[in-house]
């Protein structure tokens, strides 16, 4: 016997990046915060070659999910082609064989920076959010390990006041996105700065969805069918943004979340924010054969 | 497609990242070797941040960032948090450290002596133009000392505590594949000792140096002396499967020991060691060190403000993360504006 027959031939590195043992992390990470949905739990976040804020807890996450079999999509603020989405994408599969795509209905893993995807995610997908703070008692407590202790005692009560003060200052609650949820009755998280328009879409969802922020070292899940509340008072409603007339102007798609884009002499122009739907909606208008999936909003309305 | 044509992301960042390699121009092993041997203070310096030593991949970490110490930092983490760990080494004793240079200004002369070492501290700082001019500057000859300083140096701290100066802390025994390693687990508060000293060791030098020298001024409760600075040459100690210890070589260290009067009537020890010979950073964070015990949580010397503040690729990545575009946050944001304002106009009719 010699050394070589027992090891494998040395690679600069490993099949999905990560190796073994930060794998193994991972994965017992990922399990345990499915086991308490809402909760961060903290990890050691290698360093992965790209800058930390860049999306490199989401990153770990899906790298620790990659199979030979997935297809991965991957945007920014809802785009395939933005360019730091292209460039995460361009090395998921440098480094597996994973497969890429731009339509959301083809995707077993879609890692998202600020965006879930306007069609309804299936049990057979996987969303991994990119989160630039998992804590949303910061606002209120910058201290992580105070926040912590918050969390393990449920106590929320400053947040609350948060949105009060909002309330009584502005006359209405002025979180943008980012909005805080509680998940399963138990621990309020930050949905990542998603806009209030999706937060809907993870509660009581089909899909799994992790939120990993590598460079604060902290994960968390929210498993299917498991309830996302928005913290909202019981005489005012919960309010996303007011999106649900507006009109694409290059795909014509209405009641989706839009990108606002300011026009010479006043006046803007909007676009979907999920870009590759736009593509898709625009190529169905052009005669082409396209599968748009069912999808969250109908007519400008959330559809439970 | 004319959603697709006004954006081409994947072309751009190709050819972004080769307008910015170009002006580099080539990376030669002549070029890794020449910055090994011009730069060795700034090797050590990013062998440190990065928790790796190794000269030569530090000085090709620079070369492929030109310059840039966040960015090869980074690079140099990504690849360390890849390779396997083989073996833990035995602790460095301080009485072990072939020392270059250590000196104390809490004494004026201290067991061991003062050894100056190599240092530019009492050099005039002016600048060799007539290398402009087409001169060489060629170094001064040194002429060795009548009688050499011993190589192995005791630590000043163990004659303050067989003096009854410093206080004694009862030493837990860990075995060395027991030591928290931060590079595995994060970093949580309290820290453990461990954790902390490893965090300071990875620091920024820049960002120790800012927060240190807001203690020193008189943000922090406790005013350092410098009780020992040392700089020298460890000896990396493993043990052979077969159970003999050996040297697999030597590492560049630089330690700082500042020292107050603490509350209890002796003296506190602030202490940070790090890879590579880097003074300003072993002094700023003994200080921050120093300061930490007892202060005030959110208080720029505590623990965790100074810990997670000061991580070089934790900062930097997101400090130029904001160049990624935020329009959907954006977006709602303004809505929210929007909408309290619209409310407004209907509350106050014209």
């Amino acid at each position: 016997m010699t050394l070589s027959t027992l090891t494998r031939p040395w690679a600069a590195i490993s099949w999905g990046f990560l190796d073994a043992s930060a794998k193994r992390e991972m994965r017992r990470k990922m399990i345990k915060a499915i086991a308490v949905p809402g909760c961060q739990m903290p990890y050691a976040s290698r360093e992965v070659p790209m800058a930390r804020g860049w999306g490199t807890g989401g990153l770990q996450v899906t790298l620790t999910l990659l199979r030979t079999d997935s297809v991965v999509k991957v945007i920014d603020q809802g785009a395939d082609d933005s360019v730091n989405a292209a460039s995460i994408r361009r090395f998921l599969s440098r480094v597996s064989a994973a497969a890429e795509t731009w339509d959301t209905l083809e995707a077993t893993l879609i890692q998202s920076r600020h965006r879930v995807p306007e069609e309804r995610l299936r049990e057979d997908q996987v969303l991994v959010l990119q989160v630039p703070n998992p804590e949303p008692l910061r606002p209120v407590q910058p201290n992580m390990s105070i926040a912590r202790q918050m969390h393990a005692d449920a106590d929320y009560g400053r947040l609350w006041l948060v949105l009060y003060e909002q309330m009584v200052r502005s006359g209405r609650i002025m979180q943008g996105a980012a909005y805080p949820a509680l998940v399963n009755g138990r621990h309020v998280m930050t949905p990542s700065p998603i806009p209030r328009w999706d937060v809907p879409k993870l509660h009581m969802a089909r899909h799994l969805t992790f939120l990993s922020a590598g460079r604060e070292k902290r994960l968390y899940a929210v498993p299917p069918f498991t309830r996302v509340e928005p913290l909202v008072f019981s005489d005012v409603p919960y309010k996303v943004e007011d999106h649900a007339d507006l009109v694409c102007h290059r795909s014509g798609l209405r009641g989706v979340f839009m990108n606002e884009i300011p026009q010479d002499g006043g006046g803007s122009a909007f676009e979907a924010s999920d870009s590759h739907l736009g593509i898709k909606a625009i190529r169905r208008a052009e005669g082409a054969a396209t599968t748009i999936g069912p999808m969250w909003y109908e007519e400008g309305r959330f559809r439970p | 497609m004319a959603y697709v044509a006004t954006r081409g992301g994947e072309r751009a960042i190709e050819q972004a990242e080769r307008l910015y390699r170009e002006a580099l121009g080539p990376i030669t092993p002549e070029r890794v070797a020449e910055l090994r041997l011009a730069l060795p203070l700034l090797v050590d310096r990013v062998m440190g941040e990065a928790s790796l030593y190794d000269p030569d991949l530090a000085a090709l970490a620079l070369a492929q960032a030109g310059g840039d110490l966040y960015e090869a930092v980074l690079l140099l983490r990504a690849w360390r948090t890849t390779q396997p760990r083989l073996t833990i080494a035995e602790p460095v004793r301080q009485a072990e450290i072939l020392t270059h240079r250590r000196i104390s200004a809490a004494f004026k002369d201290i067991p061991g002596g003062q050894i100056l070492g190599p240092t530019l501290d009492y050099a005039h700082r002016i600048l060799a133009t007539e290398v402009m001019e087409g001169e060489t500057f060629t170094p001064a000859p040194v002429t060795p000392a009548a009688t050499p300083a011993p190589a192995r140096q005791p630590s000043l701290a163990d004659w303050q505590r067989a003096n009854g100066l410093v206080a004694d802390p009862p030493r837990s025994e860990v075995a060395p594949d027991d030591i928290p390693d931060v590079t595995r687990e994060p970093l949580l508060f309290p820290a453990s000792r461990a954790h902390s000293l490893q965090s300071l060791a990875r620091a920024d030098t820049g960002g120790l140096l800012a927060l240190g020298y807001s203690a020193m001024r008189g943000y922090g409760n406790a005013h350092p002396t410098v009780n020992e600075l040392r700089l020298g040459e460890a000896e990396v100690m493993v043990r052979h499967p077969s159970g003999a210890l050996f040297s697999a070589g030597r590492v560049r260290v630089s330690q700082a020991e500042v020292t107050s009067k603490g509350k209890s009537g002796l003296l506190d020890l602030g202490f940070c060691a790090t890879f590579g010979w880097n003074e300003v950073k072993v002094i700023a964070g003994a200080t921050l060190d120093l300061n930490a015990s007892g202060a005030a949580k959110g208080s720029p010397v505590e623990e965790e403000f100074v810990l997670y503040h000061t991580e070089p690729v934790e900062a930097s990545g997101f400090c130029i993360h904001f160049k990624l575009p935020h329009y959907v946050t954006f977006q709602s944001s303004l809505d929210a504006l929007r909408g309290a304002k619209t409310a407004e106009k209907d509350e106050v009719p014209a």
